[in-house]
């Protein structure tokens, strides 16, 4: 279990239209007794009720504003729970809840304030070649724009402490929320690490994961956001 | 001379639009003055136009004058969309707190 300063630990899920894994994500993650919030983004498939009935608080956007909105709603609720640390999990079921102690534990040991899962340092399972180009430039665009020394900077397993979560306000809706992020706690100057994690491709998750198309969109999202206030 | 007062107008009230967004978006905002000054400027003196269209290579001083103002109607457009942008900042908080006031805890501790 998580140290005792780091308790208790609020695992935030921001799912969209994600009925077919997000009850086998909760239990796991349940059972291994965190407390687990799923931010229902305006599905219409009945994630909520799944998400609900398999022991996760949920809250739920009257309509489906992204995930980087989702990850903030879950970041707020989690905090105005008293959770002394807050992991983002993805509802796809491609992250593995055994990463989740690996997190906290780096939090722990290693001082920092947010623990980045990386896949680059850690495994992955089916990555197709493509995706691993565009995961890589995304990397390589954000390490030059953000100085941070990461690995993986699309990776939704991460966790931080309560102090760094109060530090982040997603402005981001939709998937420029990953780069923007990592802008933020660049410039919140808390200390960071980043840990091993294994992500296992399926096709179902591979079916719902970003596209050339879609980095392209975060380039201009990031763009926008830098011309006003 | 009817043409270049209905143009000043229509220039001047560009840059007064310009002049109230640089407080939202500063670079839109002067970009936008500064080209609907430019215009305002040539209007009254097109040979002024002409010598810097044939300066830049444009040839006419009345391509630079359209060129000029397809730049503001682009600028304007981008700043629209960043005022959706900004309204949709305010409905995602908006929607947030709903959101978590209505947060519902797991069904098997109601």
């Amino acid at each position: 279990m998580a140290p005792e300063q780091h308790r208790p630990v609020w695992i935030v899920v921001a799912a969209y239209n994600e009925a077919t894994t997000v009850a086998t994500v909760v239990a796991d993650i349940v059972g291994r007794g965190y407390q687990v919030v799923v931010i229902d983004d305006g599905s219409n498939d009945g994630t909520g009720l799944k998400a609900r009935t398999a022991g996760a608080h949920v809250v739920r956007h009257p309509f489906n504003l992204g995930q980087g909105a989702a990850l903030q709603t879950g970041i707020r609720f989690a905090l105005g729970k008293g959770a002394q640390s807050i992991v983002t999990f993805d509802a796809d079921g491609q992250h593995s809840v055994d990463d989740i102690e690996r997190l906290l534990e780096a939090l722990h040991t290693r001082g920092a304030d947010f623990a980045l899962g990386s896949r680059f340092l850690g495994a992955t399972v089916a990555l197709p070649a493509a995706r691993r180009l565009l995961l890589k430039a995304a990397t390589v665009f954000t390490r030059l724009t953000t100085g941070l020394h990461v690995t993986d900077t699309h990776n939704g397993l991460r966790a931080m402490t309560r102090r760094g979560a109060s530090r982040i306000a997603l402005r981001q809706n939709r998937m420029a929320h990953a780069s923007e992020l990592l802008h933020q706690i660049a410039r919140s100057g808390l200390g960071y690490a980043e840990v091993p994690v294994t992500i296992a491709y399926t096709r179902y998750s591979l079916a719902k994961g970003q596209r050339l198309g879609d980095s392209v969109r975060v380039l201009v999202d990031l763009s926008a956001q830098r011309l006003h206030r | 001379m009817i043409a270049q007062i209905g143009l000043s107008i229509l220039l001047g009230a560009i840059a007064v639009y310009a002049w109230t967004e640089s407080a939202r978006a500063p670079a839109i905002g002067f970009v936008a003055m500064a080209f609907a000054a430019a215009g305002l400027y040539f209007v009254w003196l097109p040979a002024h136009a002409t010598w810097l269209a044939a300066l830049v290579g444009i040839g006419r001083g009345v391509d630079l004058i359209l060129y000029v103002w397809v730049v503001i109607s682009l600028l304007v457009l981008l700043n629209l969309h960043l005022k959706l942008r900004a309204q949709m900042e305010l409905i995602t908080a908006l929607a947030r707190e709903v959101a978590i006031a209505n947060a519902r805890p797991p069904a098997d501790t109601q």
